[in-house]
Parts: structure tokens; C-alpha cells; sequence
């Protein structure tokens, strides 16, 4: 057991300096690849669209020396990360570190309540459809799924903010700060992310539900309850935590759309606002962060599963 | 590493006569379903342009986000312009773009599992060490990227979401290969000397087929929101083509004087999305 | 990282409960706006700072766009216009106390001019304390200067605001409110400053809100998140007049939608083709249709209430597509077999970028596409990032760009005129285009004193513009704001300077 968990967590550390090195020189090659000047554009995302000219180009050309070769500024770049220093970001002149230190921790609070609200939502419902494949409850599930996987997040959002905080006026409609205002947000990614696991979780339900055991289990008396807690949820969770864990990743990166929605100061933001402001620093701190906070979440996940499933630790 | 547990005999044996006359296989109602639907939503956007005389770009500012009328059966969107045109373009576009993102990430997602899974080894851990770290690069980057690289272009855009996409792909066909390469079956079709080909064909596709599609249908869906998304942060916008994801985009602000107006690319892509899961029949685990 | 675990863990436990929590029931006054917060730097973000009142400037503005005293008491400039010098209000304290002095004042701004930014639009010599004042020398006469001071980038700040090498670490100002939390690029909370020196704001907090998207900002007044939002669109604006709980506010601001020509181009070097451009546009129904402002329409390009720069009496503006034709048939464009309008072989198809900071430019540039589209000519949208704009006028690759330009930048147009329309044209102007008419009333408005004279020159300069057209004026703004209806004293800045929180109060 103890010789699994050294081996795996030896491998995933290897994975994170790899991703580390790969996610910094693609990104250092891609923004190199960018068409369009680069000074313009960080001039337009420091001074406002109004202010941009040729002088605030030239300004910015002098400040940051973009004249420089780009194997040079690579090598910069690398020694820099291998003294852990991500450099300052060339938009907002604050530390690339201080910057996302604020926003992953907001984008962080986001993923996490909606992945909480997905499993309270996801799973029971997966469950009941599990239990009786094809059932109403089954086919229902499944259209909403489709349903909820057909509409636009910012949607969603909206008719939740109508709903919540217009017409029943219980929640902040936007913004951050206090803890209710991530009710909403975390609400409008949870519905996508809840149709999908359910689908997951209905799946792994089923296929317990069809098998020997459980059935030899109900025919020994005990009741539905009983059999699902028994034998059910275990055999379920893995593969609704592995999908999950993926989703997870997806969730930090891809909530641009409620962010922007829900005026919340994430990282899918500040990435979008780096690309289009060729803040190079900032893009590459914002992917490097991410890349590494995906390898950390497979190893816990890993973890969990070899916990939940013993059958795993003997391979 | 979710289907990573045997799944035991039973199904593949059930599937192994399936496959021998998979040819003439009799559609299943969820099927028919799918295809019917699918075939509607075709006519509807191939059909109705030739009978109407209405270009999707024309427009009409002083008739905006018109109701439901005679010459306009959808009603006109924010420039005036007729939204049964402009719909059935966006289906004609979409679904093609969406078909070549799903195929652009599915093809090389299955080769790769399919490789990964059958030849094991350092072919494996290769090909696994590529995927993890496209996955761990933020897909939103990798978008973003090609955007920009060639501005304005729909394909950049869906080939970026293809390029994101292909690991799950890659994922689950690896697990599910790994499995079948050392079930019986493969391994006396091995012994008896058939090809590579002939057993990808009798003993592997049937069992990832229902996984591919499901994902694949899925995906459809996934690309055409991320296209929407991405114009909801003034990424990709092509104006005046019509564009499913878009047109939600660009009608999402008249969200409360026209509804019916956003809620038309809406309801077509749930269309699309089911008839793909109705034909896709099984869902993956 | 306990604060968020903390946040998570009041939002699972108020969700549980679904338990109306009641967010905006205090004296705060909160404000959302489209525009993010980007730096602590005025020179970058002083617009925020400015309109929330945390940081001033030597010569403020009233409603009319007068200029009148901020942190000087007056000015005075010498008879050659070379010299000026700017009277620093006694008695001013910092936020942190300190005492404010010429030496601040002329450090602060020495720093702005170190920056790109209006500053160096008069030909500064330099900025230096001189008693209880600051004198600024020129190199050349600059009538408009204390206009420029009014500025954001030339917000006066402590000394104890840099670090060594210049940069804003803290920002330590002189407004009304002090700021308590700043997170950039959204929100910022400031409380009321006791020792400000002019009259005591009733109001004792202000937060802002940067949210870009105008769905949020109205759905944040509607239900009373937002004591105050700024820019909300036309759908959004319906709605808010019919709840009772806010009042709807609506002003012209002299910020003017304009097509900006490369006049190198073959298809744009007469004043006849520019001209049948212009008249091809449909702009009662960009008004009416995409803005949702009748009085929209932009027959000129700046705006009523902008003294003699708005030419009075000129008609409403027409569409006429055979006029049109005719004007571009006269410079040779004749209709190809695609209905493309063709010369010499060459078809007329140019490319119009645009740019999504203001989310209507792409609708507009839809709508001009189709619009030339029926005169015959085959354009292509690039919606972009803004700073294609200046950097294709840069390279001379820009055909043409749609753009929103502000003329009341700073309060006298003169200073935006001048950088746009010069010898060189201007990053946001003319590109290619100059007249020497037009550059001698310029450089004779630069030092003019006489105000009869200068409304002569303004009113030429005006003339030559429209005539000639070197950008196509199509839209003008409106500003919109809905406040809570408890909130007295509210009146919209019609140069976005100041949100004159200061000036409100709670109404029983």
C-alpha cells in the first residue's frame, strides 16, 4: 500500500515538472506566433482603447525592451521560473504571483461549490435512474440533460439571477465579497456539470444494480436502502469522481462566461484579458498555475479512488 | 482510469453476434427517433431556404426583433434581419463545423487509444504523457491561441476545441482497449493469424463504438457552446454569418423583449444534441 | 485561503437554509460600471479614481464642461502664453494625513509627464514648484493647458505613493473618499475622508463594481445590488422604467461613432467617394435600431453643447443611395456583373475593423456592411482588439476602422481636434488626410486668447471637417444611469469625469 502511494506520487512529480516545462515553452512559443504588435497591444489593455497611439507603443517598446531576441527572453523566462519568480505582469505592473493569488483563490471557491452542488444534485438523481434503467425518471433525466447541455451557461445564469435574485430577491444578482454572492455562479456551472454526472453516475448505477451480487444481496432480504448503501454508492463513486476530477479542470479554465456574467474576478478571466493583452507573464503564469493544479488534482483523486476501491491497490 | 474494471464477458459475447450481422441490424425505437429528427432538422435547413425567398444577411432596422409574421414565420432578430434564413444557415454551418470538430477530435483520439491500449508499453506511457499534458494545459489557452493566430476563421476556432477535445477520446478507448487486447476472443483471432484490421473490426470497434458516439454526440454540443462562449468574451465574432453558438451570443442581450428570438438557436442545437443521442443509442460509462 | 473556506463555508451554510440574506440594506453607496480597474496607477486607471471621487486634479469641471478651481485656487499664464502658473490650494491633506505642497503637485505631475498620455499634447519645458505654486513652461504656446489638467493621468498624488523607481504602490490622494480596499481589475470600497478640504459628502461609503456585461449592471439595479449603474442598454433601459425603485437617468455625451478612412486607398481619396459613403448609411436606423436613441443620428461630428464645434442648422441626416451612385460614378465605379462596383478591373472591397469594447461597434459595423452593400461595395467585418486601429494607421494596412471617439476627453476639443486631424493625421483621426486650412485655424486656436476669434476659428475648423470628411461621423452617445430612487442629487457628468458621489444623499 504504502510502496503504491510513494510510486504513484513519485510519478505524478515527475508529470508536474514535465507539464511545467511543456505548458511554459508552448505557450512561450505561441505568444511569439501571435500576429499583431505587441506594444499596441499592451498599451491598449494598460492605458484604455482611448489612449492607445503610436507614443504609448513606443513607450512601452522602450520599457520592456520587446526588441529582444526571442531565444534570449526563453532562457530569461526559464531561469527566472527555476528561481520561482513569475516575473510581473506588463498590463497592471503588480506581481504575477500577488495576481493570482487573488484570483485562483476566487476561481478555486467557484469550482469547488459547484462541484459540491453537482454531486448534491447529480448523483441522487443519477441513482433513481440507475435503479430502474428506462424508467420516467430515466428518460426525464436524459432530456434535461440534453436539455441543460444545450443551453449557453450564460443562460443559465441569467434565469437563475432572474429568479433568485430579481423576482425572490434572496440572492445578490453579481459581484463578490460576501459569501452569498457565490451562491448564484456556482449554481449556473453546477446545473451543466450536475446533467452530465448524473448520466455518469446512472451508468455506473445500472450496472451495480444488474449485477449478481446486488441482486443476491436483495434476495438475502435486506432492503433497496440497505443493498444501495451497502454494495451501491462505493462501486458508483469511482468513475463519477474520476469524471468529475477531469471536469474539475474544465471548470477552473472554462467559467469565463460566468465570470464575466457574474462580474467574479477568476482566473478564466484574467487569462482572456492576458491573451488579449499579450501580458506574456501573465499567460504564462495563468497556465503553469493551472497545468500544475490539474496534476495535483489527479493525485488526490488517485488517492481517493485507491481508498474508496481496495480492489486498485493490489495492481 | 475509470474503465479500467473488466466488464466481464457476457456483453461481448451478446455483441459478437450483434457485429456478424451488424449490416442489416434493426434500428432501435430510440433510433428511429434520432434519425427522424435529425432528417428534420436537415430538411428544415436545407428545404425552407429554397422555397423562401429570404438571405440571412438582408436586413431591415426599421422592423427589429419583429414577432412572428407572414413574411417573417421566425420573426426578425436585432438588425432586422429574417430569422427562419438565418437559422437555417446557422444549422447548415454549425453542423458541418461541429461534425468536422467531432471528427477532428475522434479520429485521432480513438488511433491513439486504440494504439496506446493495444501495444502497451512505452508506445503507452508516450502517448498517455501527450495526453496528460494537453490536458493539463488549459484548453481555453490552446483556443485562445489559434483565435488569434488566424483571426476571424471558424475553423481555427473548432479545430482548437478538437484539439482540447481529443484526449477524452484518447482516454476512454485506451482504458477499453487495454481490456479487450487481452480478452479470448482477441487472443484466439490473434493465434488463428487474422489481421490487425479484422480484428479492430470484429472484436474492438463493436465495444467502442457506443462509448465513441455518446462522446461524439456530447461533443457536438461542446464545440458549438464553446464557440458561444468565446463570443461572449468578443472571441470570434464574424459578422454576418449566421452561427448557432453566435447567434446566441449576439441575441442574448434582447433576451427580455424577444425571447422567442434567443431561444431559437437554442432550441435548434437541443434538436441536433438529442437526435445525436437518440442515434447514438447506448451511452458510454 | 481561510477567507475563502470561510466564504464557502457562509455561502453552503446561507444556501442551506435558502435564507434571505439581505446584501444592500446599509448607507453604502455602490456603482457598477463596464470599465475595469487595470492598475493602481492614475495614468492607467485614473478614470476610476476621478469618477469615484479618491483622487483630483488642479482644475476640475462643472456639469457644462467649465472649467473651474480643483486643487489650484487659479492660474494665470504670460503674455506669450510660454509660461503658466498654477496656484496651489492651501490647507489640502492626503489621505494619510499629510499636508500637500507645490513640491507634490510637481512631483506628482513630472511623473505623468514621464508617460504617454495627453500631457504631451502641449510642449511641456518643464513643471517645477514655485512657492505656493507650480509653474509650467513651454515650448510653445498652448491655450488649452489648464483643460488638459483636468485630465485623470494628472491626478495629484502623495509623495509617499511611489516607490524609488516611480511606480504607485499605494495611492494616497486628496478626494473626498479614501479607498479601504482595492482589488483590482473589479471592485473598490472607499469611506467617507474627514479631513477633506471642501464640503463634507453626506455619503459615509462607496464601493465600485467593475462588471462588463450591461445584462449584469441592469439585472444588479433591478434588484437593488447597485445603488447606481452606468451604461445600460436600450432593452434593459425599458425595463428599469417600469420598476418603481429606481430612477432613470439619460445624457449626450460628446463621445461621437466614426468611420476613419485610410484616404490612400483608391476607393476613399475624393471627397466624392467619402461623401457617397456617408450618404449610403442608414443613420435614423442605426439610431432607432441599434442604439434605441432617436436623436442619435449624427448629421456632424460633435454633438449640441459643444460651443461653436457643433455647426448649427445643418439638416437632419438623409440617406440617398442614388445620389450616392451618381457621386461614384463620377470618380469611375461602375457596377461589375456581381453588382460589385468595379474601377479599372478592381473591385471596391475594403475591409472595416472594428473593435468589442463597446459592445455595440460590432452591431454598427454589421449594420454598415449591409448598408454599403446595396451601394456595391463588398465590405469585410474585422471585429479585433482596439489596438489594431492605431497600429494599422501605423503601417498604412488599415482600409477603414469603426471606433467610438471621445472629443470631451479633456473639456476643450480643441486638444483631441488637434491630435487627430493634424499634418500627420491621428491615431484615431485621419489617416492620410490634411488640410491647411484647417492646420493654420488649429495653430491659430492653440495660442488665441480673444473668444469671439476663437469661435470664428472652432466654427471653420468644424466647416472643414464636414465638408471634407476625412472620418464619417454616424452615431452619438447617450449615457444612461439608473439609481436607487432614494439617492437624491444624482446628475450625470456629461465629460465622465465624476460620478459626483459627493453630492448625494440619502433621502428619508
Amino acid at each position: 500500500m504504502n510502496r503504491v502511494i510513494s510510486t504513484l506520487l513519485l510519478q505524478r512529480l515527475v508529470q508536474a515538472g514535465l507539464v511545467a516545462w511543456v505548458v511554459g515553452t508552448l505557450t512561450f512559443i505561441l505568444t511569439r506566433a501571435l500576429p499583431g504588435d505587441m506594444a499596441f497591444r499592451i498599451a491598449a489593455g494598460r492605458y484604455g482603447y482611448e489612449q492607445v497611439n503610436a507614443e504609448a507603443a513606443a513607450a512601452v517598446q522602450a520599457e520592456l525592451g520587446l526588441d529582444q531576441s526571442p531565444l534570449i527572453a526563453y532562457f530569461h523566462w526559464l531561469s527566472d521560473l527555476l528561481s520561482l519568480d513569475l516575473g510581473h505582469s506588463l498590463v497592471s505592473g503588480e506581481s504575477v504571483v500577488s495576481e493570482l493569488a487573488h484570483q485562483l483563490g476566487h476561481s478555486l471557491d467557484l469550482a469547488l461549490m459547484a462541484m459540491l452542488l453537482a454531486l448534491v444534485i447529480g448523483v441522487p438523481v443519477g441513482i433513481l435512474s440507475g435503479l430502474r434503467p428506462n424508467g420516467w425518471v430515466d428518460r426525464l433525466a436524459l432530456v434535461s440533460a440534453v436539455a441543460l447541455r444545450s443551453l449557453p451557461p450564460f443562460v443559465i445564469g441569467l434565469l437563475l439571477i432572474m429568479l433568485f435574485a430579481v423576482q425572490l430577491g434572496w440572492l445578490p444578482a453579481a459581484g463578490h465579497g460576501g459569501g452569498s454572492h457565490l451562491w448564484l455562479p456556482a449554481m449556473a456551472l453546477a446545473l451543466g456539470l450536475a446533467a452530465v454526472s448524473a448520466r455518469v453516475t446512472r451508468h455506473g448505477m445500472a450496472r451495480v444494480a444488474g449485477s449478481p451480487y446486488y441482486a443476491f444481496s436483495r434476495t438475502r432480504g435486506l432492503s433497496e436502502g440497505q443493498t444501495l448503501a451497502r454494495h451501491g454508492l462505493r462501486n458508483v463513486a469511482v468513475p463519477v469522481i474520476a469524471y468529475l476530477s477531469v471536469q474539475l479542470v474544465y471548470l477552473v479554465e472554462g467559467v469565463v462566461v460566468i465570470e464575466s456574467l457574474f462580474a467574479w474576478p477568476g482566473i478564466g478571466h484574467a487569462l482572456v484579458h492576458a491573451v488579449v493583452a499579450r501580458d506574456v507573464p501573465m499567460i504564462q503564469g495563468t497556465a503553469l498555475v493551472m497545468g500544475l493544479l490539474f496534476v495535483t488534482l489527479n493525485t488526490l483523486v488517485d488517492l481517493v479512488s485507491l481508498y474508496i476501491d481496495p480492489r486498485r491497490r493490489l495492481s | 482510469m475509470m474503465a479500467s474494471r473488466s466488464p466481464g464477458l457476457a456483453p461481448s459475447v451478446a455483441r459478437f453476434r450483434w457485429a456478424s450481422s451488424h449490416t442489416r441490424r434493426r434500428l432501435s425505437h430510440a433510433q428511429r427517433w434520432g434519425i427522424s429528427l435529425l432528417a428534420a432538422l436537415l430538411v428544415f435547413a436545407w428545404v425552407v431556404p429554397l422555397f423562401l425567398d429570404a438571405d440571412p444577411t438582408r436586413q431591415d432596422l426599421m422592423s427589429t426583433l419583429a414577432a412572428p409574421s407572414l413574411q417573417h414565420p421566425l420573426g426578425t432578430d436585432h438588425l432586422g434581419r429574417s430569422m427562419l434564413a438565418r437559422v437555417a444557415a446557422a444549422i447548415r454551418l454549425s453542423l458541418g463545423l461541429a461534425l468536422l470538430s467531432v471528427v477532428t477530435a475522434a479520429l485521432p483520439g480513438l488511433l491513439a487509444g486504440v494504439t496506446a491500449g493495444w501495444r502497451g508499453g512505452w508506445c503507452d506511457r508516450l502517448l498517455s504523457t501527450v495526453a496528460d499534458c494537453v490536458l493539463a494545459l488549459p484548453g481555453l489557452l490552446l483556443v485562445l491561441m489559434l483565435a488569434a493566430i488566424a483571426p476571424g476563421n471558424f475553423w481555427t476556432l473548432y479545430i482548437g476545441i478538437a484539439l482540447v477535445l481529443w484526449v477524452e477520446y484518447f482516454r476512454v478507448v485506451r482504458s477499453a482497449t487495454r481490456i479487450l487486447a487481452q480478452s479470448p476472443q482477441v487472443e484466439s483471432s490473434r493465434l488463428l493469424g487474422f489481421g490487425r484490421w479484422y480484428i479492430f473490426r470484429r472484436h474492438l470497434w463493436p465495444e467502442l463504438a457506443p462509448q465513441v458516439t455518446t462522446l461524439a454526440a456530447f461533443g457536438a454540443a461542446t464545440s458549438i457552446l464553446a464557440v458561444s462562449s468565446l463570443g461572449f468574451v468578443s472571441i470570434g465574432l464574424k459578422p454576418p454569418t449566421a452561427e448557432l453558438g453566435l447567434m446566441m451570443t449576439e441575441l442574448f442581450p434582447y433576451y427580455q423583449e424577444a425571447p422567442w428570438v434567443l431561444a431559437q438557436p437554442v432550441l435548434a442545437l437541443f434538436f441536433m444534441v438529442l437526435s445525436f443521442h437518440l442515434l447514438a443509442g447506448k451511452e458510454p460509462q | 485561503m481561510t477567507n475563502h473556506w470561510r466564504n464557502l463555508a457562509m455561502a453552503a451554510l446561507g444556501g442551506a437554509l435558502l435564507f434571505p440574506i439581505n446584501v444592500h440594506a446599509d448607507d453604502r453607496v455602490d456603482v457598477v460600471a463596464p470599465w475595469e480597474i487595470n492598475s493602481l496607477d492614475p495614468v492607467q486607471a485614473g478614470h476610476v479614481y476621478g469618477r469615484m471621487q479618491i483622487a483630483e486634479t488642479l482644475v476640475d469641471t462643472d456639469l457644462q464642461g467649465n472649467l473651474v478651481p480643483g486643487l489650484a485656487t487659479d492660474w494665470q499664464s504670460s503674455d506669450d502664453g510660454l509660461s503658466w502658473r498654477f496656484n496651489v490650494r492651501p490647507e489640502v491633506r492626503f489621505h494619510d494625513g499629510s499636508r500637500m505642497t507645490a513640491e507634490s503637485v510637481a512631483q506628482s505631475l513630472n511623473r505623468t509627464l514621464a508617460n504617454p498620455g495627453v500631457l504631451s499634447q502641449a510642449d511641456i519645458d518643464s513643471i517645477e514648484a514655485d512657492g505656493d505654486a507650480i509653474r509650467i513652461m513651454l515650448n510653445a504656446p498652448y491655450s488649452a493647458l489648464p483643460a488638459l489638467l483636468t485630465h485623470y493621468s494628472t491626478q495629484i498624488l502623495a509623495p509617499a505613493s511611489y516607490t524609488e523607481d516611480g511606480k504607485v504602490q499605494e495611492l494616497i490622494a486628496t478626494g473626498p473618499f479614501r479607498i479601504v480596499s482595492l482589488n483590482t481589475p473589479q471592485r473598490l470600497e472607499a469611506e467617507r475622508f474627514d479631513e477633506y478640504w471642501g464640503e463634507a459628502p453626506a455619503i459615509t461609503a462607496t464601493s465600485y463594481l467593475a462588471a462588463p456585461r450591461g445584462e449584469t449592471r441592469a439585472l444588479m439595479a433591478q434588484s437593488g445590488d447597485a445603488d447606481i449603474a452606468f451604461t445600460l442598454d436600450a432593452a434593459s433601459q425599458a425595463r428599469l422604467r417600469m420598476t418603481p425603485s429606481v430612477a432613470l437617468h439619460a445624457e449626450p455625451i460628446p463621445r461621437t461613432v466614426t468611420v476613419k478612412l485610410n484616404a490612400a486607398r483608391e476607393a476613399f481619396d475624393s471627397v466624392e467617394e467619402r461623401r457617397a459613403l456617408s450618404l449610403a448609411i442608414d443613420r435614423q436606423g442605426i439610431a432607432r435600431g441599434v442604439m434605441r436613441v432617436e436623436d442619435a443620428a449624427a448629421n456632424q461630428l460633435m454633438p449640441a453643447g459643444m460651443g461653436a464645434w457643433h455647426l448649427e442648422g445643418l439638416a437632419a441626416p438623409e440617406k440617398n443611395l442614388e445620389k450616392a451612385r451618381r457621386l461614384l460614378e463620377s470618380q469611375g465605379w461602375t457596377p461589375g456583373e456581381d453588382g460589385i462596383l468595379q474601377q479599372d478591373g478592381q473591385p471596391f472591397s475594403v475591409t472595416l475593423t472594428t473593435f468589442a469594447d463597446r459592445p455595440e461597434l460590432p452591431v454598427i459595423a454589421t449594420a454598415l456592411q449591409d448598408q454599403w452593400r446595396q451601394l456595391g461595395i463588398d465590405v469585410a467585418v474585422n471585429v479585433g482588439n482596439s489596438s489594431e486601429i492605431p497600429s494599422s494607421h501605423n503601417d498604412g494596412s488599415l482600409d477603414m476602422g469603426l471606433l467610438a471617439r471621445n472629443f470631451g476627453l479633456v473639456p476643450d476639443p480643441l486638444a483631441i481636434v488637434r491630435q487627430d486631424f493634424g499634418p500627420q493625421g491621428g491615431d484615431w483621426g485621419a489617416m492620410n488626410w490634411s488640410s491647411d486650412a484647417l492646420n493654420s485655424a488649429v495653430g491659430e486656436l492653440i495660442s488665441a486668447t480673444d473668444e469671439g476669434r476663437k469661435a470664428a476659428l472652432e466654427k471653420q475648423t468644424a466647416e472643414i471637417l464636414h465638408e471634407q470628411m476625412p472620418v464619417i461621423p454616424v452615431a452619438w452617445y447617450v449615457q444612461t444611469a439608473s439609481v436607487n430612487a432614494r439617492l437624491g442629487g444624482f446628475a450625470i457628468d456629461p465629460f465622465e469625469r465624476s460620478y459626483r458621489l459627493s453630492d448625494l444623499h440619502w433621502e428619508e
